[in-house]
């Protein structure tokens, strides 16, 4: 284990170390005193095991590809923002738009998550076992997220592609979102990704998905009636 | 005199509005606005005479060799010529007109732009240079391609369709296309026009430090804008830490809008560029902080004009495509039989039935476009383009097109000398001033 102190280091030293380290072939890292600051361990392509003992601001574990990191905290907005893959846990709560865009990968959020989670989802799953704020899942394209606490105002709203499941007390679902049947298979799935991260109780999921009518203009240019 | 016709109603008008009551929603549409609005065209240059001695036209050195970036990144943007490609997407643009175009601008020691949808790894290995796009789509966004970038451009908004995201018509959402971007095939992609991670400038600050921190502090971070409130604009992007900053006028192409965003939305080029000088000047960033200018740029003498207004550099789009074969009449291709129009008059690139294989993804029309033969006109046009600047910038005694200045230029209009703060020809009076 390599550990390096945020409070001696600019976020650029760190991020270099971070990355040098990780390219190397350094397994575990462990980062202290990160002092809620943005930008923390930012593109990191190579696999290792990150631990931040402490809260972290803006876009930390963004653009990743691989690690495995834990935040020994609270986290601020756009946490594992375009994730590609690998895992990231954080212990409490995290701002808005956890998972904006994420491609790949696994986030656990143990506390609440702020507006917009899981925003432009493009793959992976999100998990938070406390509640999430509203318009989460917006244009969501593929992927899963699985909310276990309440739900704000729009949920899924435009989304394309992939599904929401939510244990509790749905605000409203946005434009073009449904529920669906959710099946047995699906449910004791999400009770073993629940179980992975230390949560016995089997709640009862709600399944959210298109209804897949924005998926078209609804009348063609003229022109376009005689070319296509 | 007796009119014959009604000058309100006109038959554009006329059909408008037919059209609308059959399709019961806005229209949609390529190429760029058809409104005839103040432009390069409305200004002119005051070359030498008496007061100043020209270079010879034909052979003395002309710098034209333009560094973008260099505020914070270690390694900026070198090109060779001012004038770059702008942003446009692959599934807007065929596999092949990518291609060429990124061979086309290497070939002149330019660059060219990823534009929504992901970095193709052709483009990435045509390109000498390549400005890599963070769009609010994020559509095929990618870590590793980050890292290949020689600059992140961080688009805010675009000048064919302010305040909205972009439009691809489901003919075009196709097998690699779709799947580069995510998305269910043939669906009609209405990308996000917000941000999903940033909303405001004070969350752009730290946007931008995401991808410093992403690349290292190596290459410019660039920040793309419609041209509207340009003066607020441009200042809070840079403050926020841009190294460049593109402004993208009212007269930009695109390959899909909603026509009434296309007409009725944004500002001209020539107004933008000079909002954009005087705001930097007025937090002294003018000079550090790069400025492009795009939008309805045709010619050198455009872009000459551009950087006399205060542009570091230029990026053209319709124009590029239109030196890869755009709108023309190549043997064995009859446009009004496939897209209802004569050559020369053609926008239909939403449908993509581009009849010369540029704004297509069907496989048999892309066939009509050579990759080398493109990329041969491409670096052609760019080469005549940077050539034309070059002859300009020593008719007025000039040595680098980067000397430039408002002070070579007159307008035709009063119209265009208010917007672009320069003097009425044949007075000292500049509008609006």
């Amino acid at each position: 284990m390599v550990d390096l102190d945020a409070g001696t280091l600019t976020t650029r030293e760190l991020n270099l170390k971070i990355k040098a380290l990780a390219a190397n072939g350094a397994e575990e890292i462990r980062v202290l005193n990160p002092q809620a600051r943005h930008n923390l361990a930012v593109s990191v392509l190579a696999p290792c095991d990150i631990t931040f003992e402490g809260s972290v601001g803006y876009f930390c574990a963004s653009l990743m590809d691989g690690p495995r990191v834990t935040i020994r905290g609270n986290a601020g907005w756009a946490l594992g923002d375009n994730l590609m893959g690998g895992t990231i846990v954080a212990t409490g709560s995290v701002g808005a738009a956890v998972g904006s865009t994420m491609r790949g990968g696994e986030i656990f959020v143990g506390g609440n998550a702020g507006a917009r989670a899981g925003i432009s989802m493009k793959g992976g799953t999100l998990i938070v076992a406390g509640s999430v704020g509203f318009m989460s899942g917006f244009m969501m394209q593929k992927g899963r997220i699985i909310v276990c606490g309440d739900v704000g105002d729009g949920l899924g709203d435009s989304m394309y592609e992939g599904t929401i499941y939510a244990a509790a007390n749905i605000e409203s679902l946005g434009n073009d979102a449904i529920f669906d049947r959710i099946s047995e298979e699906e449910l004791i799935s999400i009770w073993e990704t629940l179980e992975g991260y230390g949560i016995k109780e089997q709640y009862q999921f709600r399944k959210i998905v298109s209804a897949k009518k924005l998926y078209h203009f609804d009348a063609l240019e003229r022109l376009e009636k005689t070319v296509i | 005199m007796v009119r014959d016709s009604s000058q309100i109603w006109t038959p554009s008008v006329i059909q408008d509005i037919h059209a609308k009551s059959d399709l019961g929603r806005y229209r949609v549409r390529g190429f760029s606005t058809f409104q005839r609005v103040p432009h390069f065209d409305d200004l002119v240059f005051l070359s030498t005479g008496l007061t100043r001695f020209p270079l010879e036209g034909y052979k003395e050195k002309c710098e034209t060799r333009t560094v973008i970036g260099k505020r914070f990144a270690s390694e900026p943007l070198v090109l060779d010529t001012p004038i770059y490609i702008s942003g446009m997407s692959y599934g807007a643009l065929s596999r092949t007109a990518k291609t060429a175009l990124a061979r086309g601008s290497a070939m002149v020691g330019s660059s060219t732009c990823t534009g929504d949808g992901g970095m193709l790894q052709e483009e990435r290995e045509g390109a000498r240079r390549l400005i890599y796009q963070i769009l609010p789509s994020r559509y095929g966004l990618n870590p590793h391609h980050i890292q290949q970038a020689d600059a992140l451009e961080i688009v805010v908004g675009q000048g064919a369709k302010p305040g909205t995201g972009g439009l691809l018509m489901g003919v075009k959402v196709l097998d690699d296309v779709a799947d580069m971007r995510d998305l269910p095939k043939a669906i009609d992609q209405r990308s996000p026009t917000r941000h999903p991670d940033w909303l405001g400038p004070d969350d752009l600050s730290i946007k931008i430090e995401q991808l410093r921190e992403a690349t290292d502090w190596r290459i410019p971070i660039h920040v793309k804008l419609p041209a509207c409130r340009v003066k607020d604009d441009v200042k809070l992007a840079a403050k926020a830490g841009a190294d460049a900053i593109v402004v993208d006028g009212m007269q930009a192409g695109t390959g899909a809008s909603a026509e009434v965003l296309l007409d009725h939305s944004g500002i001209p080029t020539i107004a933008a560029i000079a909002q954009a000088r005087d705001a930097l000047r007025e937090i002294g960033l003018y000079g550090e902080v790069s400025l492009i200018a795009s939008g309805g740029i045709r010619s050198g003498a455009d872009a000459a004009k551009a950087l006399a207004l205060g542009a570091d550099a230029v990026a053209i789009g319709l124009a590029a495509l239109i030196a890869l074969n755009c709108n023309r009449a190549v043997e064995g291709v009859d446009f009004e039989k496939e897209v209802g129009v004569p050559a020369g008059q053609c926008h239909h690139c939403h449908t993509g039935k581009c009849p010369v294989g540029i704004t297509t993804q069907d496989p048999e029309l892309e066939k009509r476009l050579d990759v080398e033969s493109g990329a041969e006109r491409v670096a052609n046009f760019i080469n005549s383009m940077t050539m034309e600047m070059a002859l300009l910038t020593r008719s007025l005694g000039k040595a680098n097109v980067h000397s430039l200045e408002p002070e070579d230029l007159a307008a035709l209009t009063i119209e265009a000398s208010a917007m672009a703060q320069i003097p009425l020809a044949g007075t000292d009076r500049v509008f609006g001033r």
